[in-house]
């Protein structure tokens, strides 16, 4: 059974155990809302790609890709390659979910992403399964209102900015920033020097074809050191 | 294909691969060599996306004026380096971006 107001206080225990995550997420979400708005594609797609893809890493490439004039086909295969992480965190919370009803397996998949994933089985780990439900609704929907409301945000004061302050590099920047702490593992550091090098060598590939190359070309390469290891 | 359908298109795979394990389960188990490349994807992904911005924002500059750019990058990983924070990227990189734009644009 899920029965919502019985664990009313389990959804705000969830909501509480979001919160940390939030100071990471919602700079990330006035990021995208920021590029969105520099972006050559209109303000409310921009936008849309928060309610509609809902993760941030395939959002940042899919506003770049179409802003930078990539083929359709391609940006598409970029954001489902990028989410393809998505399969692994339904697997992980499946046989939680088993025996709920219809409409919960299709609310609660729609807000799998990697802090809700995170947040919730902490609860599945440590309550009955009645409760952990409502833990995980109230930290993914406070993840999921705090994401969209930062993305709006963004994307208003980052239509609102001169040209001259060049928001355009905010999402670069706060992509280094990103990546630098992951250096520390030899794998994870092997795959973003590669796919750094092959999008560098790729500028000039049709259709924007750089990007998508450049991750698989990380990815295998992080998979060797892996295999080294 | 257009914007809304790039996106509408993007976000209905991404659904899909949020619903699929949760229909599928106990049916299909997925390959362990999967698992590790899907933790290298974003990695991988944020590299790329951040060079090939690096690399846009330079694109058109003189060889003087690209500078700024690079020197906000590399204002950005000392500060990242020295404070442990993610967040000091943008802090660092974009007041050095405006100066270094505006001394080398005189």
């Amino acid at each position: 059974m899920i029965s919502l107001r019985a664990d009313r206080r389990d959804v705000v225990a969830g909501a509480r155990a979001m919160v940390p995550w939030l100071a990471g997420l919602v700079p990330f979400g006035l990021v995208i809302g920021v590029s969105a708005a520099q972006a050559d594609i209109p303000a409310l797609a921009g936008w849309l790609t928060g309610p509609l893809i809902y993760s941030g890493s395939a959002q940042a490439a899919t506003i770049g890709m179409l802003d930078a004039g990539a083929a359709p086909a391609v940006v598409v295969a970029s954001a489902l390659i990028i989410n393809i992480r998505l399969i692994f965190y339904s697997a992980t919370v499946a046989r939680h979910w088993q025996g709920t009803p219809w409409w919960w397996r299709l609310v609660a998949s729609y807000l799998i992403v990697d802090p809700s994933v995170a947040v919730g089985l902490s609860g599945y780990r440590r309550l009955s399964r009645d409760r952990a439900h409502a833990y995980y609704l109230g930290g993914a929907v406070l993840l999921w209102v705090c994401w969209l409301a930062a993305i709006g945000v963004g994307a208003t004061v980052g239509a609102g900015l001169p040209a001259a302050l060049h928001l355009e590099f905010v999402m670069p920047l706060y992509l280094v920033g990103q990546t630098i702490p992951k250096l520390a593992d030899p794998a994870q550091r092997r795959a973003i020097f590669a796919a750094a090098a092959a999008a560098l060598l790729a500028l000039a590939a049709p259709l924007q074809l750089g990007i998508a190359l450049a991750i698989a070309v990380g990815v295998t390469a992080g998979l060797t050191a892996e295999v080294r290891r | 294909m257009n914007t809304w359908l790039v996106i509408v298109a993007a976000g209905l795979g991404s659904y899909l691969f949020r619903l699929g394990m949760i229909i599928l389960t106990g049916r299909i188990t997925m390959p362990p060599y999967l698992e590790r490349a899907s933790g290298l994807v974003v990695p991988a992904a944020f590299a790329a996306l951040a060079a090939a911005g690096v690399a846009a924002a330079c694109t058109g500059l003189g060889v003087t004026q690209a500078a700024a750019p690079l020197a906000a990058v590399a204002a950005a990983v000392i500060a990242v380096l020295r404070t442990g924070s993610s967040q000091a990227a943008i802090l660092a990189g974009m007041p050095v971006l405006w100066v270094a734009t505006a001394l080398l644009s005189n």
